[in-house]
């Protein structure tokens, strides 16, 4: 494949590498790190790894993704995402014991809007169907992957895997519906 | 329920997938359009419901939601 062979030829020039990761950086640095928080909390620290993980698995698709335009996005979200969960499984944390220790160390979101967001996004998971609501809460609310929740659910995964699809694409919907959501 | 490996796409959003199935949706993914452009527009949902999971550790520890 001429893309990987490119990527190979890269992978030998180091300074070319950072470059390349600085320029991903710069463009998608600041929005990512908002994104990462919002799902990790007040680590800091572990925000900017995850973000600068993320950036050097973009670069390694890099030829790949950058052919559509808002893809590479979407794909940063993703494995930032994934970065995020596997992390969280290693240190056996969850999300619900992340406290702001100091809300004053490092601007966040305000928590007025926050609040009020959360709120939407409640009503509107309300509004699916149980068996949709059921998956969403027994997979990402709980930081468990399709397997797991197809066995505590006693389903099949390829089931999960598609009352997930229509359920998060219902959400959606709601979410547009309700203009929280774009 | 039927699936196919374009409804994929929302577990791979949301990063549930199991590793191998995660390996697997991403290389679909590199050759299928259809799928790129529902990762788009699937890919800032999951933000939303981190709020939700924030919210719900004040109010709520067993992760239930109430009906
Ligand atoms: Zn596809």
């Amino acid at each position: 494949m001429p893309v990987r062979r490119q990527l190979g030829s890269r992978f030998e020039s180091t300074d070319t590498d950072v470059v390349l990761v600085e320029d991903l950086h710069r463009e998608f640095g600041a929005p990512l790190l908002r994104h990462v928080r919002k799902a990790i909390g007040n680590d800091l620290q572990w925000a900017e790894d995850v973000v600068q993980e993320t950036l050097v698995r973009a670069w390694r698709n890099a030829g790949r993704l950058q052919r559509e335009p808002g893809l590479l996005w979407a794909w940063l979200l993703t494995v930032a995402r994934r970065i995020v969960i596997d992390g969280r499984r290693r240190r056996g944390t969850r999300p619900q014991e992340v406290e702001p220790a100091d809300a004053n160390a490092v601007p966040v979101p305000d928590g007025a809007d926050r609040a009020l967001e959360a709120m939407i996004v409640a009503e509107a998971l309300r509004e699916l169907s149980p068996e949709h609501r059921e998956v969403i809460e027994q997979t990402y609310l709980r930081d468990r992957t399709i397997n797991e929740a197809a066995e505590i659910l006693g389903i099949p995964p390829g089931t999960v895997k598609s009352r997930l699809y229509y359920g998060i694409r219902a959400l959606r919907k709601v979410l547009k519906e309700r203009g929280v959501a774009s | 329920m039927f699936s196919s490996p374009h409804h994929d796409v929302a577990a791979y959003a949301l990063g549930v997938l199991d590793e191998e199935d995660h390996e697997a949706f991403q290389r679909h993914l590199m050759t299928c359009e259809e799928c790129q452009i529902e990762l788009r527009e699937l890919c800032e949902v999951p933000g939303f419901l981190d709020g939700l999971r924030r919210d719900r550790s004040n109010s709520m520890d067993d992760g239930r939601m109430s009906h």
